[in-house]
């Protein structure tokens, strides 16, 4: 056990997720995918903080999703990786309808993640990212908001540690810790369980690889509170390239909300954890950000802490 | 002969490693020496689950159980399930030790009082949360430099 989640620094205050930025082959085809096949409207920003380029997306709660070009094609069909959007179940019906009108398949796998288990609904956009479509009651109208995020690193632990004790969140739900959860791997490898990407592995057993006898196993996973919002940690299934470690700005990047003082707390932690970071940032007055901290998770993954001006 | 020197280590399994950290850690003071699987290095070699600690000089892996194992009635403090792990406290730590157990509501038996030729004072029975059972046991002859191995006919 690893003091991951004691000494939190409730100063931070994470109060959700603010902005979520991805990455698409295709500007104008993601910026059509996402506004009439989903419900996004386009904000109008000329540009994002901290983005060169991209077409931002409103989303309710007063959220964004950014669409930047990527460099590389994605391809996360194997890992725990991607970020769920909440709509109303309307809203849903209307947008399994418009996937369905162009041909991309829907998946209802089972959850790990208890509060996740009703409805599930996953598809791949056309640019290579999964997405899930969360039901929530709370949102009225046809515009999404951003529900989770569920990133993976290669040391789950060290993972816990930055988003426990440094940046404060609370874990809420793990995965992979407990026999009964190893034990429901074998329905997955029993064909009884439809499971998403990224949840089992298939381990080859160093002892018995001559064999190649493979041990269904599930995959770890924390699921941590960030206010209003969850973020999933998923221990990376396979060796990935991680960004180097002197980049702090970069995508694709989770952005979490925090209020001003929440802000110098990070910086605050940050330092004192020797974490690298970039920033604060100090946006113009027609940002829809007031400030930015930019800095990478242990995996790699590019996180920021925004404050609004809201 | 094969010349050993002592016990170098234990693997304890158990049904969830969250919960037995946190046994090990918080109740009996174990910190923590290592994890395994918890990379992906691990799983690409397919290496067991397991979590290290250190008790004291003890070092021992709580290993997660691929099934359920048998448990023992919910009422036996006192036992061994294959195996019951021992621990020594100094005499003046004693009373530490049940009082951690009553303030995380573990449940034990004792103390109880050892024969007095034989070199333990006495001890406390419990169990951790995946039902393996454990004891905490003061040595009369804890001030001495060198404990001998002691007569296990006697204790």
């Amino acid at each position: 056990m690893l003091d991951a989640d004691t000494n939190p620094l409730p100063d931070i205050d994470v109060e959700g997720l603010n902005h979520v930025v991805i990455e698409v082959d295709d500007l104008e085809a993601a910026r059509v995918f996402y506004t009439d096949g989903l419900g996004f409207v386009e904000s109008g920003q000329a540009r994002w903080p901290g983005i060169d380029g991209g077409v931002v997306l409103n989303c309710a709660k007063d959220q964004h999703l950014v669409l930047v070009a990527g460099k590389n094609p994605i391809d996360l069909k194997d890992t725990g990786v991607h970020f769920a959007f909440r709509v109303g179940l309307e809203a849903r019906k209307k947008i399994a309808a418009s996937l369905g009108h162009q041909g991309i398949e829907t998946f209802t796998y089972k959850e790990d993640n208890p509060c996740e288990e009703a409805n599930p609904f996953y598809f791949f956009d056309p640019f290579g990212n999964r997405v899930q479509l969360v039901v929530g009651q709370d949102i009225d109208g046809f515009v999404p908001a951003l529900d989770h995020v569920a990133v993976q690193v290669g040391d789950i632990q060290w993972g816990e540690i930055f988003y426990g004790r440094v940046l404060g969140l609370s874990a809420a739900h793990r995965v992979g810790w407990a026999t009964a959860d190893y034990i429901r791997a074998k329905d997955w490898a029993d064909g009884k369980e439809d499971m998403a990407p990224g949840t089992r592995r298939l381990d080859k057993r160093y002892s018995s690889m001559v064999n190649q006898k493979v041990l269904p196993r599930v995959n770890m996973q924390v699921y941590f509170d960030a206010g209003d919002s969850t973020l999933g940690l998923y221990l990376s299934n396979q060796h990935t390239q991680e960004s180097p470690e002197f980049e702090k700005l970069g995508t694709p990047r989770v952005a979490f909300r925090v209020s001003q003082r929440g802000l110098a707390a990070v910086c605050d932690r940050l330092r004192a954890e020797n974490w690298r970071f970039y920033g604060p940032v100090e946006h113009s007055d027609t940002d829809l950000i007031s400030a930015s901290v930019y800095c990478r998770d242990p995996g790699g993954n590019f996180i920021e802490l925004v404050s609004n001006n809201t | 002969m094969a010349d050993v020197e002592t016990l170098s280590h234990s693997g304890i399994c158990v049904h969830d490693l969250k919960e037995a950290g946190d046994f090990y850690c918080n109740v009996l003071g174990a910190t923590h020496a290592g994890a395994v699987n918890f990379i992906t290095e691990d799983t690409l070699r397919g290496r067991s689950v397991h979590e290290a600690y250190m008790l004291g000089d003890f070092l021992f892996a709580v290993a997660l159980a691929p099934d359920l194992m048998p448990m023992p009635p919910e009422d036996q403090l006192k036992g061994a399930m294959g195996i019951r792990h021992a621990f020594t406290v100094k005499r003046d730590h004693f009373d530490d030790v049940l009082s951690k157990l009553k303030a995380n509501d573990c449940r034990f038996e004792g103390p109880v009082d050892q024969p007095e030729a034989g070199p333990f004072g006495q001890s406390i029975y419990f169990k951790d949360p995946s039902g393996n059972f454990l004891e905490i046991v003061w040595r009369r002859d804890e001030d001495a430099e060198y404990n001998a191995v002691p007569d296990m006919a006697i204790g």
